[in-house]
């Protein structure tokens, strides 16, 4: 109803693909802790990575409600697979708005995957606090010298081009930070062993530890100085991204619990025919068409220009915590089983969890709804 | 070479499919329409003709409701150079029965001019299998029907069907009608920017009437009921019982 054709016709081929595909595969992925390049090789050659790109610059140029119908397609098969969706769309946002026209040559094999990216910010002493970050870059001639660390970084096992944010000026604040286009394969690189997470288990995370690591003279993205207002410039897309994602995970859930409960007998009839877990589906299904409608008034607003931040805070966080608390529904619904390696709901009960963490935690969002109320009044 | 391909709007097939409380067929309206798989594999094997540089140019063409254009859009995604929708009907309750779209097609080839059309061999709406055969006749060409498997070379169609005994191969002499069985290929998936590519695309749309076919149905449907709901299993105590149940119930000893 609220998608043209075009969307619809989007939705439909990214859900083929998705359940031929993507959603089978979920449950190895997920043991295996395995980071699946065959199906991002596929999912390249399918336009799948870098949703927004312009035509011109050799991507599909889709809007950003397009973009979040293919980001809960993508999770509704498998999480990590949408957040290497999520992360290629940011990088590739970055380029696309800041990128020199040689640094945008890159755009290519960017969204083919064969050249695997990671998003650098977070440090030990940095989480949601951006401004306490220790990475510095120092000039060097016409380049950089990099020294310094970042943690819990999505594909930092695997990747081959860091985009990091790095002190550039001590005294500046916020206005002191930068980011610098990095070969992770340069010397003075050095990456950390592969973390084992509750959930989204095939997406790649790790540490990365700079060491005088050279930087070039074309290595900096954007102006010198801006790199915090970058960074906050794609959050909005950021943050709709993962409320899809969050979504998706939790249709998947839905899914799989009106499936059992229609199948699964107990005192001799199907267990759908109880109140008790009639109510529990309906709530599901209530909640997540609620969050799904704010992810799209929030990619609306975004593509009509208009001031989305609350919008984008309220879908991130109402689809995060609904994606948690439904997908606990869907274990119920189970009973044992839903407790049960191998099980679908329990995968996604564990994949939803950083949901209500990443790309700004719950809380941060809550204190952005408010301070968008308090500044800007009540009235919607 | 051109190569003609007609594509049906039907009902998803994953949708779970209602009779109309009067019986007089399915439920249709407020239903998830989508194209009928085995056009799909006609579309992708005459794609993959073109890609081998046999084919020059792929038409489809869709007959019925307005909303086909949603389908046709698909089909131009998926490869297709040009479309074509022949406005039959605005009701989307009705079925246009095979001999009336043979003739449509038809009028078709005759104003396209193809050396070939693939077609599926049935859509899984009502499973007719009647409309390449018809156009075949109607037209006076050779047809291969269940095609597993297609070649095309210098003025004729290599067709392997198969038959209950193993596999027919046909030579047809062009141009001809081929419909396509569900082993021939893989649909691809389609890729996003082909879907804004498809945009650009020509698709005409034809009124029915400047074609001078008549569509009035010839065919009366009596009942559409639903398959009976399978029984449950019972178990068996011996195998006496077992042979008792076999010769007296079912009947096969």
């Amino acid at each position: 109803m609220f998608l043209n054709e075009t969307q619809e016709e989007v939705r439909a081929t990214t859900r083929s693909f998705v359940n031929a595909v993507v959603r089978p595969a979920a449950e190895a992925l997920d043991r295996e802790e395995r980071f699946p390049t065959e199906i991002y090789d596929e999912m390249g050659k399918l336009g799948l990575f870098g949703i927004a790109v312009p035509e011109e610059l050799g991507g599909p140029g889709f809007d950003t409600l397009t973009y979040a119908v293919v980001m809960e397609e993508l999770s509704r098969g498998y999480a990590s697979v949408a957040d290497q969706c999520g992360l290629v769309e940011l990088i590739s946002t970055l380029l696309v708005r800041h990128g020199t026209p040689e640094q945008q040559k890159m755009l290519p094999d960017v969204m083919s995957m064969k050249r695997k990216v990671a998003y650098c910010i977070t440090e030990p002493e940095a989480g949601t606090d951006v401004s306490g970050i220790r990475t510095t870059a120092v000039r060097d001639g016409e380049g950089w010298v990099l020294n310094g660390g970042k943690i819990w970084i999505h594909n930092a096992p695997v990747a081959d081009t860091g985009f990091v944010l790095a002190r550039t000026d001590k005294e500046a604040g916020n206005r002191g930070m930068s980011i610098f286009i990095v070969d992770l394969h340069a010397k003075g690189v050095e990456r950390g062993p592969k973390e084992h997470k509750m959930g989204q288990r095939a997406s790649q995370v790790g540490a990365l530890d700079f060491q005088d690591v050279r930087l070039g003279p074309d290595a900096l993205l954007g102006d010198m100085n801006r790199g915090f207002h970058m960074m906050m410039s794609v959050l909005d897309k950021g943050r709709v991204g993962i409320a899809s994602l969050a979504v998706g995970i939790a249709q998947a859930g839905l899914e799989a619990a009106v499936d059992y409960a229609g199948t699964r007998k107990q005192f001799g009839k199907h267990i759908s025919e109880f109140q008790g877990v009639q109510w529990l589906l309906a709530d599901m299904a209530k909640d997540i068409e609620a969050a799904r409608l704010l992810v799209y008034s929030a990619a609306m607003k975004i593509d009509r220009g208009l001031d989305a931040t609350r919008a984008c805070s309220m879908a991130k966080c109402f689809a995060g915590d609904i994606a948690v608390a439904r997908t606990a529904d869907a274990v119920q619904v189970f009973g044992g089983s839903g407790y049960i390696r191998g099980f679908e709901v329990e995968r996604l009960y564990r994949d939803a969890k950083i949901t209500q963490i990443y790309e700004g935690t719950n809380q941060i969002q809550r204190m952005i709804i408010a301070r968008e109320l308090l500044r800007k009044g009540a009235t919607a | 070479m051109k190569i003609l391909v007609p594509v049906k709007r039907v009902f998803d097939y994953n949708v779970r499919v209602r009779v109309r409380s009067d019986g007089s067929g399915v439920e249709l309206a407020n239903v998830k329409m989508s194209m009928n798989p085995f056009d799909e594999i006609a579309l992708e094997e005459a794609v993959r003709l073109k890609e081998k540089g046999v084919a020059t140019e792929i038409v489809a063409v869709s007959i019925g409701v307005p909303q086909a254009k949603d389908t046709l859009r698909t089909v131009l995604a998926m490869g297709a150079d040009r479309a074509i929708l022949v406005h039959a009907t605005d009701d989307v309750q009705q079925d246009i029965e095979p001999l009336a779209v043979a003739k449509i097609l038809a009028k078709i080839v005759e104003a396209e001019n193809p050396q070939l059309v693939i077609a599926g061999k049935q859509a899984i709406d009502n499973d007719m299998n009647a409309t390449g055969q018809m156009l075949a006749a109607a037209l006076g060409w050779g047809q291969g029907t269940y095609a597993s498997a297609l070649e095309v070379s210098e003025g004729a169609a290599l067709v392997t069907r198969e038959i209950d005994g193993g596999l027919q191969t046909l030579r047809l002499k062009l141009p001809a009608v081929v419909t396509t069985d569900l082993r021939l290929n893989q649909p691809r998936y389609v890729a996003l920017p082909a879907i804004m590519k498809a945009k650009k695309k020509p698709l005409e749309e034809v009124a029915l009437a400047t074609l001078g076919v008549d569509i009035q149905p010839r065919l009366t449907v009596l009942s559409t009921v639903e398959p009976p709901k399978r029984q449950a299993g019972v178990k068996l105590h011996s195998v006496d019982d077992l042979i008792s149940k076999l010769k007296n119930e079912a009947g096969v000893l």
